[in-house]
């Protein structure tokens, strides 16, 4: 095995050279990258059945959702992929110190997205819009949740809404818990992967400024990228699912 | 490069070497044990089940145990034996020998996948001991939702070792993508790599979906969310799509490893070349890839639109067509081969049988209106047994037979074994078969007692039942007693005169880095045609 | 070895993040016109131009090996498969048994005090004839 005594120190016994095992990783996590798209995909399936059985109360139970949140979020996630790519720009080109600071403001953007859906979930839980059983937002203050006159117009045209005089409710839809329950799994399991993300990207931020990654060797950064992307990839599809019902 | 003598089993040493090793073959070996252990474990569960269906009455078990009984022995059956018992083992143990690398491309990764496997079998085990869950292996909606069973500890025990199975397959996709040795090109592979590629594809991209099922079914049972439970407005039969998607494609992670052993099995006991390298191997491709739109033939009495009835049962035939393929490429390899009786070979000639069976009672099945009078009976039961008893289980005890002196550098008694593999054979068609004519005449599964006309059949299926476990048994401690310490063989021993390059290239037991020298390639895999290559076998 | 790798420049970056956030400007300012069903064709078509950018660029996939961006694009047809199998059953089961058609429960237990209602939220033992006519435009 004569690559061993010139091999770098980054190069595991069992690759023949550093290509090798840089091809191998990416390979992996693209593998990696399928089995994730196949997690959001069952959940995608249930959305897609629910809301072709149900248009009516998906359009109802959107307008509950706070666009302006939802699109600032989407704004903070393009922003983290763009810092995201240039940190393994600044790698590549062994700008250690602009990568190290490209990957703080991947960093903040996430705890900014968590943050965001942190306010946006506190609300929900407030007003009783919660999943399945603990579903209990049936107010009258339905309609001043909802900021844009012509939206309440609308809204009432189209919903004819309903007041059950003795229970004292007002009542628009059938089974929003539904699309709460929907709404909640796939954002929570979409805000799981922020957090892990912010996990890795601060592990990268250790592993650069310790100099362990440079522009010959920085396949943990490329493939953290990839999965980071993939975060944004999904909230893209996200957003205008649950926030942009038209 | 250092000392001959060394191998993976003896170096290092200590049991610290071993639980944190990264070392493929330990991690193999570990998950053998631990695979023969749960099938141990679903055995037992399984003739329990038989002899309560001795007589048609309640004889030993209430009907609550049986119901645990039958879950369970299907779950560690499947989850904890079956799906990691071929890849996770022998596939471990052999693909960096066959492909002529040092390790998995992930090592580390390889270990965590074996942790997670023991992690989800204490969940398995803790269910067993604290009462059992009686949902059926399948967790159908909504009884799972409203069980007040461990469902909870089952479901979670499977989404664990689901990520077990992914992180199996993406290390396996890695490694023979870019870990194979130079020259060693795609259709120079053993077909044994070919079905674990094919096995990984299929992991990666099913498994994920089972997990997120779990997920949904632990988030119905606590928040009722409403997608699986009609109470609150869901829907069951999306439980069964969601299921299925799945569960289906793990029937061939289940059989292609299997349908990989018995190619590698019948070139070598039948000294020639095999036949239909290619056909051989995209057959396994296409298996793999046809068993995702396939599903809905679980679900032909659940209540799913018509259009999709008819879909479903349209592709389902299309599965039998890459599989006959590979049969006849069998059965022309061993015309006017040498073909020996060896313990391997007698497993590998009773698959074809026993899977044949198998899977032709499988296109009965895929039919709409037969397998609505056939659904749920146990024709149904016989029709998977016969598929993963006597496909998949046979052949990897055949490929233990096969790969049992490569890992261990011993040689078992080979004329108990061939008698194990015989008792195996009758014994499986003893007890199997007349659930065939049970099921024709409306006998439903998962039934602790029965109407006393089904008596004379289910006690003959009884009968035969515990001769194939004690052969089984016979089998697997004939190969444990091989391992006393007076059975060493050579370390150059090729017992079957086998061409793949975990036996010309290594010794047995190999080295701790599998190849003392970077492996050249000389001759392909089956080149029984222009290589000579002697059995050797001295001790 | 790792110099050889293909280094994007840094103009692509941005201007792929610019067209990012053009395509969300335009997604939001889409869903305010109605457009009856196009609505979500169109969402779902620029987010899957801005995914398909994303994959593309930042991800890496035009320069590296193209197994990633089949096994990518494999992901994406197992998903398609998944979707489109599971809608040809819930899409097509009232064809023979109408009374098979609806979910088994509109209006879930949850909600056993509220009378039972139409789509709209109308009550269904109310005379709710001038209604029938916009069932279908939402």
């Amino acid at each position: 095995m004569s690559h061993d005594k010139s091999s770098p120190d980054f190069l595991y016994h069992h690759f023949y050279d550093v290509n090798q095992q840089y091809e191998t990783s990416k390979l992996g996590m693209w593998a990696f990258i399928l089995t994730e798209v196949l997690t959001f995909g069952g959940l995608f399936v249930a959305y897609t059945i629910y809301r072709a059985w149900n248009p009516e109360m998906f359009f109802n139970a959107n307008l509950l959702l706070d666009v302006n949140k939802g699109l600032i979020n989407t704004i903070v996630l393009i922003a983290s992929s763009l810092t995201m790519a240039l940190a393994i720009w600044a790698i590549q080109l062994n700008k250690r110190k602009l990568s190290l600071l490209m990957l703080f403001l991947t960093f903040v953007c996430a705890l900014g997205f968590l943050g965001i859906k942190y306010l946006e979930y506190e609300h929900k839980f407030h007003l009783g819009q919660l999943p399945g059983e603990y579903y209990s937002y049936m107010g009258p203050e339905v309609v001043q949740e909802i900021h844009d006159q012509e939206k309440i117009n609308h809204y009432i045209e189209t919903n004819n809404i309903f007041f059950d005089k003795e229970t004292n409710r007002l009542y628009t839809m059938n089974n929003p818990h539904i699309f709460f329950g929907i709404y909640f799994i796939m954002t929570g399991l979409h805000g799981l992967h922020v957090a892990i993300g912010m996990g890795l990207i601060a592990w990268l931020m250790v592993l650069t400024a310790r100099g362990k990654l440079h522009a010959r060797y920085y396949t943990h950064m490329e493939a953290v990228g990839i999965f980071w992307h993939l975060v944004d990839l999904i909230w893209i599809f996200l957003f205008p699912l649950f926030y942009l019902i038209g | 490069m250092g000392d001959t003598n060394q191998n993976y089993l003896t170096h290092p040493k200590g049991i610290m070497s071993w639980l944190l090793t990264l070392d493929h073959k330990r991690i193999g070996l570990m998950y053998l044990f631990g695979g023969l252990f749960f099938f141990f474990v679903g055995g037992l569960l399984a003739l329990g089940m038989r002899a309560e269906l001795a007589a048609p009455g309640n004889d030993f078990v209430s009907n609550d145990t049986y119901n645990s009984m039958y879950t369970l022995h299907g779950a560690i059956m499947i989850f904890l034996f079956i799906i990691p018992a071929i890849p996770g083992a022998l596939g471990n143990i052999l693909l960096p020998l066959m492909l002529g690398a040092k390790d998995v491309a992930f090592p580390r990764l390889n270990l965590f996948s074996f942790y997670l496997y023991s992690i989800g079998a204490i969940f398995f085990i803790y269910v067993l001991l604290s009462g059992g869950v009686d949902t059926g292996w399948t967790f159908y909606t909504p009884y799972s939702t409203t069980s007040n069973t461990n469902v909870m500890s089952t479901t979670m025990g499977i989404f664990i070792i689901g990520f077990s199975s992914i992180l199996t397959g993406l290390n396996f996709i890695a490694t023979v993508h870019k870990m194979r040795t130079p020259g060693l090109t795609w259709y120079k592979l053993p077909l044994f790599v070919w079905a674990l590629y094919g096995t990984s594809l299929v992991q990666i991209t099913a498994t994920p979906v089972i997990a997120i099922t779990m997920v949904l079914l632990m988030l119905e049972r606590l928040l009722g969310i409403g997608i699986f439970d009609p109470a609150m407005g869901g829907d069951p039969v999306l439980f069964q799509h969601f299921f299925w998607f799945y569960s289906h494609p793990a029937v061939y992670i289940m059989i292609l490893p299997a349908f990989g052993i018995i190619s590698e099995i019948i070139p070598v006991h039948s000294r020639k070349k095999v036949w239909g390298y290619k056909f051989i191997a995209y057959s396994t491709l296409s298996i793999a890839f046809i068993g995702f739109l396939v599903w809905g033939h679980h679900m032909f009495t659940s209540g799913q639109s018509v259009l999709s009835q008819i879909v479903f049962s349209f592709i389902t035939y299309f599965v039998g067509i890459p599989t006959g393929v590979k049969i006849f490429s069998w059965m022309l390899t061993m015309y006017k081969g040498q073909v020996s009786f060896t313990p391997p070979m007698l497993y590998a000639l009773s698959f074809l049988f026993l899977f044949t069976i198998g899977g032709l009672t499988g296109i009965f099945l895929g039919a709409v209106a037969l397998d609505i009078h056939l659904h749920d009976t146990y024709f149904v039961v016989a029709h998977f047994h016969y598929v993963m008893q006597g496909g998949t289980i046979v052949a990897f005890l055949g490929g233990l037979h096969h790969w049992w002196p490569k890992s261990f550098g011993t040689m078992y008694n080979q004329t108990i074994a061939n008698i194990a593999a015989i008792g195996v054979f009758i014994a499986f068609n003893g007890t199997f078969f007349p659930q065939f004519l049970l099921g024709l005449r409306g006998m439903p599964r998962r039934y602790a007692t029965y109407d006393p006309q089904f008596v004379e059949v289910h006690s003959y299926s009884t009968f035969w039942s515990g001769i194939l476990g004690i052969s089984i048994f016979i089998g697997v401690m004939n190969l444990l007693w091989s391992l006393r310490k007076s059975n060493k063989l050579d370390p150059g021993t090729n017992p079957w005169g086998a061409l793949t390059m975990e036996w010309t290239h290594t010794s047995s037991p190999p080295h701790p880095h599998n190849f003392e020298e970077e492996p050249v390639l000389t001759h392909g895999p089956y080149d029984y045609d222009k290589v000579i290559v002697k059995p050797t076998f001295k001790k | 070895m790792s110099e050889e790798h293909h280094i994007t420049p840094l103009k692509t970056y941005l201007v792929v993040a610019t067209a990012l956030f053009f395509l969300t400007a335009v997604t939001v300012w889409a869903s305010y016109i109605d457009l009856g069903s196009f609505n979500i064709v169109l969402a779902l078509l620029i987010a899957g131009t801005k995914a398909g950018v994303v994959a593309t660029f930042f991800m890496h996939l035009l320069w590296d090996d193209k197994k990633n961006a089949t096994i990518f694009v494999g992901s994406l047809m197992f998903l398609s498969i998944f979707i489109i199998i599971t809608l040809t059953d819930t899409e097509f089961r009232g064809a023979v048994n109408p009374e098979i058609k609806d979910p088994i429960n509109k209006r879930a237990a949850l909600y056993s005090t509220l009378p039972l209602t139409d789509d709209h939220g109308y009550p269904l033992d109310k005379e709710n004839n001038h209604h029938e006519g916009d069932k279908d435009h939402h």
